[in-house]
Parts: structure tokens; sequence; C-alpha cells
């Protein structure tokens, strides 16, 4: 999911300095027994207090965004972090969890089915024993009801990347707890299970129902139109989500008690949950927020009613180099970052008609920008020291077995004029510092470069992310060292990413820019497995600047049907150096703040999910 | 006053329409593709969703028919859908107009309830040193941020000596501002400072300026006494300027005042068109600038209205 660099998310961690050895010793041990297929999403806290049972915990949500769609069918224009983990997930589990302490991995636990067996091109699909809140178990024809969703509706869901359609060639419902699929053939374990299966939500019989009464969408496809025309428009009555027979029938751990449009939800312990970890608070509620600063001063007020908050940017003293938490200015919170599960860039148009394009597609040039974006400087600068590097399609924290190892031993282009001037010089360009750069021997500077042309590119970029236009601008001040000029256009979020979000040509949209920049990367959301199908292959829609290499296709290729990671580190390894986009700092999500009596809210996942029936308040 | 008022109205209406055509068409003017707007980076994996949402919403017809059909669903009592808030526009404004009416129709009234006296007596006492105090209290609170004057409140009232809370009464609804009033405290406080500040500056010019009026001399030499032509004559007059002041914050008070409502967390009209504006949500934002047209030619014509009954001399000229 492409995310906006505005959209704040939620978090939850803390680490008090005295317990940080045991809590972390806790979160290692949580996630060496979720690698051997056990716990949970975890629990946190070594805390000093007795752990009381009950309590209402509250929840700052993220200035300006409330959640406002409760059907986990969801399309684009709802397709959100705050609807989908603040609000539809607390209510009706997806069929794989992600989410084991900090990582994106696979939850086993807490996922409503067992792990997914693999054979040759047929997978099967177990079902634990879960039960609705209406008494009905979960069942496999409840799976097939979201599939069969999928397979009339694709267009209406938001996270729709082509399952079960183009590659699953058979469903069948063997039991009431077991379906099998077969696929148009063998595909790679982990990327069928976090980008496909993950996508899935088991939907009650409850649901399968038009205005004029039940339907069969869990059995006809064709019934299932009238299905989502229902669902939807019930989706659409937020101020009847709380009492609605329909979204009353749960099976996450919590059910809803109160809810408004505003943003003010109240939810309460589904007593059926069938899950490990049952809630212990009595009430977990979420708060909506205006901005950030207003949010800030309720946590500055004595007696906060927000147990859960976060601490705006800009009010955070810099982090030390080494120190995983800089000082918090608030008394009574432990502060946590949150990243997300994301890479962070700026696009190049390879398919630019403003006369540009051939030198984008050149990749001594597009190493010399990388060499010109002083990613450490931008993370202890104006990220004050809460930023993570990006150097590849795999993001480097959490630490993932994703990861190459290549990959692990720092940015391939640390901030170097001297490189990218020399880089410009030996293919044909006469740099001039603080002037225009030109190409003055067009064999060397590439295909399509005239003599003369000079280095001179227009950068829209995303307005209103303080760091980001600091980061610009430092940039534009590098590249101005060795005479490429880059004129910033400041802009709204929205019209950056309508001229740059997707491929020009697929989109069929104007080509003529050449660098853009809407400050937010992509996040690996809902499709955890960070392969490259979607942003990096020929031709795809998401595919910005239009990239494309035979090689490359292949290797993502590879990626999708070899379940081993030496494909996955194979293709890292071939498109890190490639730049197909330009790598720039990924900022953190959120600075989360932390009552000092909430516990079990740390470690948070990158995933931003979010699991209140872990917390629990001491006395 | 009949045919006054008739022409009046008809004016109005044609007012409103070149406003929504006008609005209608700048909406459409700004670059870029509402669709991805709304459905966000998203979108780019499935097209077809843009495709479909430009078919639900009439993006894939001309403006003119796009306004057309607008149009007919406004006169139909439509104001249309938030695709960004998934509420009808007209649900939207029925929780956030009485909030914001609310807030600075208080922070208003007060105001104007204060700046009278105070722009009297500064009048009366020109510069004496109450004259500078308040010349000095205006200057202050004019030229004061409201932002800024919204985070001090908060920082003195709320964080250091912890009187009020920090935010404004949350929920939805009217409702909570009577169940929690207290909340509201502090943002009418800081609306009415800075409305004050520039009512009983207006106040104090109007009022110097009748003082030196052939009538207050003439009354005087009847004998009528200081407190009489103050009270009797000069108020009055003095009251016209405030009048026009008074119907050009009706717009104001319908579209709220986006910053304190930012700062206090007390989500009005003002930040709902501002979250329409970046959402790029058009039937929020050409709801909204209806509803504040209709109530700045409301404001106009009442404000016309006071001058006729506070002013004979307009009463006659119309006749």
């Amino acid at each position: 999911m492409g995310r906006a660099p505005n959209q704040q998310a939620r978090s939850r961690s803390r680490l008090r300095s005295r317990f940080a050895l045991v809590a972390a010793g806790a979160a290692a041990l949580a996630l060496v027994a979720a690698g051997c297929g056990g716990s949970g999403s975890s629990s946190s806290s070594s805390s000093g207090g007795t752990k009381e049972k009950g309590g209402t915990a509250t929840y700052a949500l993220p200035p300006s965004s409330t959640p406002n769609y409760i059907f986990p069918y969801t399309s684009s224009a709802d397709f959100s972090v705050v609807n989908a983990s603040y609000l539809q997930d607390l209510l009706y589990r997806p069929l794989y969890w992600f989410g084991v302490g900090e990582t994106p991995n696979y939850n086993q636990s807490l996922s409503v089915a067992n792990a997914p067996q693999f054979s040759g091109n047929k997978v099967t699909i177990t079902l634990k024993h879960y039960m609705w809140s209406d008494g009905q178990p979960v069942t496999a024809s409840n799976v097939m009801f979201w599939l069969n969703m999928e397979t009339a509706l694709p267009s209406d869901y938001g996270g729709y990347t082509g399952f079960p359609g183009s590659i699953v060639k058979d469903i069948k419902v063997v039991s009431p707890t077991e379906l099998t699929m077969t696929m148009d053939k063998a595909y790679s374990h982990n990327w069928f299970l976090y980008n496909e299966l993950a996508q899935i939500y088991p939907m009650p019989e409850a649901w399968d129902k038009t205005a004029s009464g039940p339907s069969h969408c869990t059995t006809t496809v064709s019934d299932c139109k009238a299905v989502y025309s229902y669902l939807d428009a019930q989706s659409k009555t937020l101020n009847s989500y709380a009492s609605s027979p329909l979204w009353s029938v749960v099976d996450g751990p919590w059910k809803l008690s109160a809810f408004n449009a505003d943003g003010h939800v109240t939810f309460v312990p589904n007593k059926s949950y069938s899950g490990p970890v049952k809630p212990t608070l009595s009430q977990f509620k979420e708060v909506p927020f205006t901005t950030d600063a207003a949010e800030y001063s309720v946590l500055q007020a004595p007696n906060s009613s927000v147990d859960v908050g976060y601490l705006p940017e800009q009010d955070a003293p810099a982090k030390p180099v080494n120190a995983t938490v800089g000082k918090n200015p608030l008394n009574g919170y432990t502060l946590d970052p949150l990243y997300s599960w994301g890479i962070n860039y700026y696009v190049m148009n390879y398919q630019s008609t403003t006369g540009n394009g051939p030198i984008i597609k050149q990749l001594y040039f597009r190493q010399a920008l990388a060499y010109l974006m002083n990613q450490k400087s931008v993370i202890q600068g104006p990220l004050r020291g809460y930023g993570q590097y990006t150097i590849g399609p795999v993001p480097v924290q959490p630490k993932t077995n994703f990861l190459s190892p290549t990959a692990t031993t720092g940015d391939p282009f640390p901030f170097s004029e001297s490189k990218a001037k020399s880089l410009l010089t030996s293919h044909g360009w006469k740099v001039v510092p603080n002037g225009t750069t030109t190409c003055t021997d067009p064999s060397k500077c590439g295909p399509g470069i005239k003599q003369g042309q000079a280095m001179n590119f227009q950068l829209p970029f995303a307005n209103g992310t303080a760091w980001i236009t600091s980061e610009m601008t430092q940039l534009q001040s590098n590249a101005a060292a060795v005479g490429i000029k880059l004129n910033l256009k400041p802009e709204p979020f929205n019209q950056v990413i309508a001229l740059a979000g997707g491929n020009c040509v697929v989109t069929k949209s104007s080509c003529n820019w050449d660098l853009a920049n809407w400050g937010g990367g992509w996040d690996y959301f809902p499709d955890f497995y960070p392969t490259g199908e979607e942003l990096f292959m020929c031709g795809v829609p998401a595919n910005s600047g239009g990239y494309c290499n035979k090689q490359n296709d292949s290797l993502i290729n590879s990626t999708l049907t070899n379940s081993s990671m030496t494909p996955m580190y194979t293709w890292q390894n071939f498109i890190s150096p490639q730049l197909p986009m330009e790598w720039q700092p990924n900022g953190v999500y959120e600075l989360t703040e932390i009552k000092d009596n909430l516990h079990g809210v740390t470690p948070q996942p990158v995933t931003l999910s979010i699991n209140p029936e872990n917390w629990y308040f001491t006395k | 006053m009949t045919i006054f008022l008739l022409r009046r109205v008809l004016q109005s209406i044609i007012v409103i329409l070149l406003v929504t055509v006008i609005t209608f068409a700048l909406l459409r003017a700004i670059p870029g593709n509402p669709a991805i707007a709304i459905l966000g980076p998203n979108s780019f994996r499935n097209p077809a969703a843009i495709a479909q949402f430009d078919k639900q919403y009439g993006f894939d017809l001309p403006w003119y028919s796009q306004y057309w059909l607008w149009l007919r669903h406004l006169l139909a009592g439509n104001l249309g859908f938030s695709w960004k808030l998934n509420q009808s526009v007209a649900s939207l404004l029925g929780t956030h107009l009485p909030k914001t009416i609310f807030l600075v129709g208080i922070s208003t009234i007060l105001a104007l309830l204060l700046a009278i006296p105070v722009g009297v007596i500064q009048a009366v006492r020109r510069n004496k040193f109450i004259d500078h105090f308040f010349n000095g209290f205006s200057t202050v609170f004019y030229a004061m941020p409201a932002f800024l004057l919204g985070i001090l409140l908060i920082l003195f009232f709320a964080i250091k000596i912890p009187i009020f809370p920090p935010e404004g009464p949350q929920g939805e609804g009217l409702g909570v501002v009577f169940t929690n009033f207290n909340a509201l405290v502090l943002p009418i406080i800081s609306l009415t400072l800075i409305t004050l500040a520039l009512f009983s500056r207006y106040m104090r010019s109007s009022v110097l300026d009748n003082l030196t009026e052939d009538y207050v001399r003439t009354a005087k030499a009847k004998g009528a006494s200081e407190r009489r032509v103050l009270i009797r004559h000069v108020l009055r007059n003095s009251l016209i300027p405030i009048a026009t002041l008074l119907g050009l914050s009706l717009p104001g008070i319908i579209a709220g005042a986006l910053i304190t409502e930012s700062v206090f967390n007390y989500p009005g009209m003002g930040y709902l068109f501002y979250q329409a504006a970046l959402n790029s949500d058009y039937p929020i934002l050409l709801g909204i600038t209806i509803v504040v047209a209709v109530a700045t030619v409301v404001g106009s014509l009442l404000a016309d209205i006071a001058y006729a009954v506070l002013d004979p001399r307009v009463r006659y000229v119309s006749q």
C-alpha cells in the first residue's frame, strides 16, 4: 500500500530502562518461540506493579484520521491502516496473522488457521476451532465467502493482487474445517502465504445476505455482487455500527460497544473469543485528534486521559546515535518509536517526455544522484535520529531473514560529491559546480543525450512534512555542487501522487515529468513479503517511473516460485544498486507514548497492528 | 421595503448560483485526478478501481454535465456524499455546524457585549490611561495569531494551572457541549479576545467620529446630560459600523474558526472544510461553499436591514 506521509500510525511500545534487559530477553524468547511455531504476539512487559484486571485504556488515533469503514472487504478509497488495524482487525480476524515482536513475520499462534500445508501446486488450509460471537463456528465456507467475493468483485478490494483469480485454478471445501486450493503452478510458500493467503478474512454466514434476505455468495459467485452492495451500504452507515446485527457478529477479541462517526470508538471484550490471548482490559477506547499538537497538549496535561498516544516529531529531542530512543519530554509516559514495514524513495521517470528520459535511463546518473542523497545527515538532522536507511527493496529494520546478507553491510552509496562528480565526468559531462553541468561527449553520455544538454530537472515533492522539505533542500544543494539543477516544487501530496504515483504509460496519464517525491515510498501491507512484482516489474501500474529490466523480471519471478531465500537475496543484490528509484530514508511512523502503568503494548510490530488484548494496567 | 427585500433576495440567488459555478469550475481545474486523490496510492495496484470511481461519481462526464448533475441533486436537497468520510454532506453539516455556531456565535456575542462599553470608554476617555491600556490590549490580541493564543491559554490554564481541560468538549453533536461546558471555556476565551480586539477598535473609532458631529453639539446645547447624549444619541449611531461587522461575521460564524478548532481538538466547520480541501473531497467543499455563500448574502442582507433600523436616512433613501 502506498503510504501517505501525513498518515501517522499508532504505536505502543515501551521499554523502561531498568527493565530493558528483561524485556529484551522476553522479546527474544517470543521471537524464538514464534520461529518454532509457537507463541503469540507477545507481550511485554516486566513491570514493577501488580497486574490489574479490568480498566479502560484510551488510545489516541492519528491526527485527522478516524475509522470509517467496518467491512473488511474494503475498497481502495477506505483501504487504510486506521480502518484495518484500529477497527476491522480488532473485531474480525484475518485467516493468517502477521507480526511477531517487531517483525512482520507470520504469527501462527494468533492465526485462525493452522499453517498452510503445501504439496506441489496444492495447498491445504485447516481451520482451528474458532467461534463467531453468534455461536456459529468459523468454517471453510466462511473462507469461501471471502474468496468468492474476490472472484466476483476484484475492483472493489483495495488490496487486490490478482488472487485468487489468475493463479488459483480450483478451490474445494473438503470439510467444515478444511479447504484446498490448486494453483496453476507451484509457488513460493512464503510468497503465497504472506502475499495471497494473508488477505483472507473469513466472513460469517450472517453477512451472506442482501436487503431482501439471505443470499448465497458462500457458494455462488454470481450472488456476491448484490451481497457486496448491501454490505458496502451498511458499512457506510457509520452510526449504526455498534447496534448492527451484522457487524456485531465477530470472531476477534473485541466487540463494539459504541461508535461515533467523529472517531470516538469504544470496544469491550468479546467473551466468546477463541484465540489464545483474552482481553484483560474491560474497555478499549479510541479518541480522535485534529492535529498532533492538540494531542500533545492532552498528553502534557496533568492526569491525561490518554494511555497510548504519540509525540509529535517536531517536539522530540534528538536521539543520540547509538541509543534506541532519545530523551522523553513527557513525564509519566515511556517513549517508543514505531516504524512501518516499508521502504522510502523518490521516483524517476524513465518514460519522461521532457527530454530528460535518456539521462534518467543511465545507471551512472542514478548512482551519481544516490551519492548526493545524504541519508545519514537526513536521519541525524531533520529526522532527529528517528529514521532508517533505505538501500534496496527490503526494509533494513527490523532484522528479518528476508534481507540479503549483502544488504546488512550498510549504505552502498554513502554521501560523496566527489564520487558523483567522477561518475559524471567519466561519462562525458562537463561538471560546473553551482552552475549547469552539460554533456560534452554524447557518445559517452549515453543514447538519446544531445551535445550541450543540461542537467536540469523539475522535482515536485509533497509539502507538509518538515523533514521531507529539509531533505529536498539539502539534496538540491548537494546536486548544485556538481552542477545538477533540481527545481524543487512543493505541492500537496495528492497532486504529487496523481502526477507520479503510477506508471504514466500504463495508466495513460501525462509522462511530462522527471522526478517526484511524495515522501512515503511504499509499505508492504497487507502483503508483507517484500517481493517486487507489484513495484519493480516491467509494465506494472505501480511501477511509477517505468523502470524495466528483463533480468530483474526474471529474478522477481524466481522469488515468487522458489521457496528458498536464495532467489530473494539474488534479486535484492541485483536491484539495489540498479536504483530503479532513488532510495531515501524512511522516517519514523510514530513516536509512541505509553503510560507507565500500562503494559503489554510493546513490542510494536511493523505491520502497524495493535493487540489491546495483550494490554493491562498495574497498580 | 418589500420591493427592496425581493430585489435583494433575487440578487442573492444569482450570486449563490454564480458562486457554485465558479467553485465547481475551480475545483475541476485543480491539477490531478480526483479518483487517485481519493483512492490513494493504493489505487495504482488496481487501475480498474480508478475507472470504476470515475464512472460512479460522474468524472467520466464533461464538467458542465457534472455541474448539472450536482445542481439537480442540490435542488432536490441532496448535498452529496463525502467520498473520504463515508457520510452524507448533510449529516456532516448537521454534526459540525451546530458546534461551530455555538462556539463562534458565543464568542462573537461576548466580544460584542464587551467591545461596546470598552470602545465607548476608550472614546470618552481618549488619550487617558484607560484608553492607552485598551489600545495596547487590542493591538496585542489583534496582532496575535490564533494558534499562539490558543497554545498559551492551554499552557497556562490547562497544563501549568490545570483549571480547564486542554481540549474542547469531545463527542458528536451539540449535546456534548452542554454536558462538558467547562471544556469550551478556553476556546471561547481564545476567540473572544481576538474578536473583541477587532470590535473594540471599530467601536472606539466610531464613537470618536460621532462625538464631533453637529447633532451632539445640538443635544448638549439643548441641555441634555453627557450620559443621555452618549447613550441615546452617540451609541446608536456608533453601532452602524458594528452592524456591518456583525453582518460580515455571519459567514465566519458558519465557516468556523479553523485554527481554534484545530488547537482545541474541537472539529467544526473550519476543520471539516480544511480536511476536505486536503483530501479533494469535492462534495464537502461544495456543500460548505453553498452554506457559507448563503450565510454571506443573508449576513449582508441583515446588515442592510440593520442600517435601515439604526439610521432612518437609509430608509428615506431606499423609499
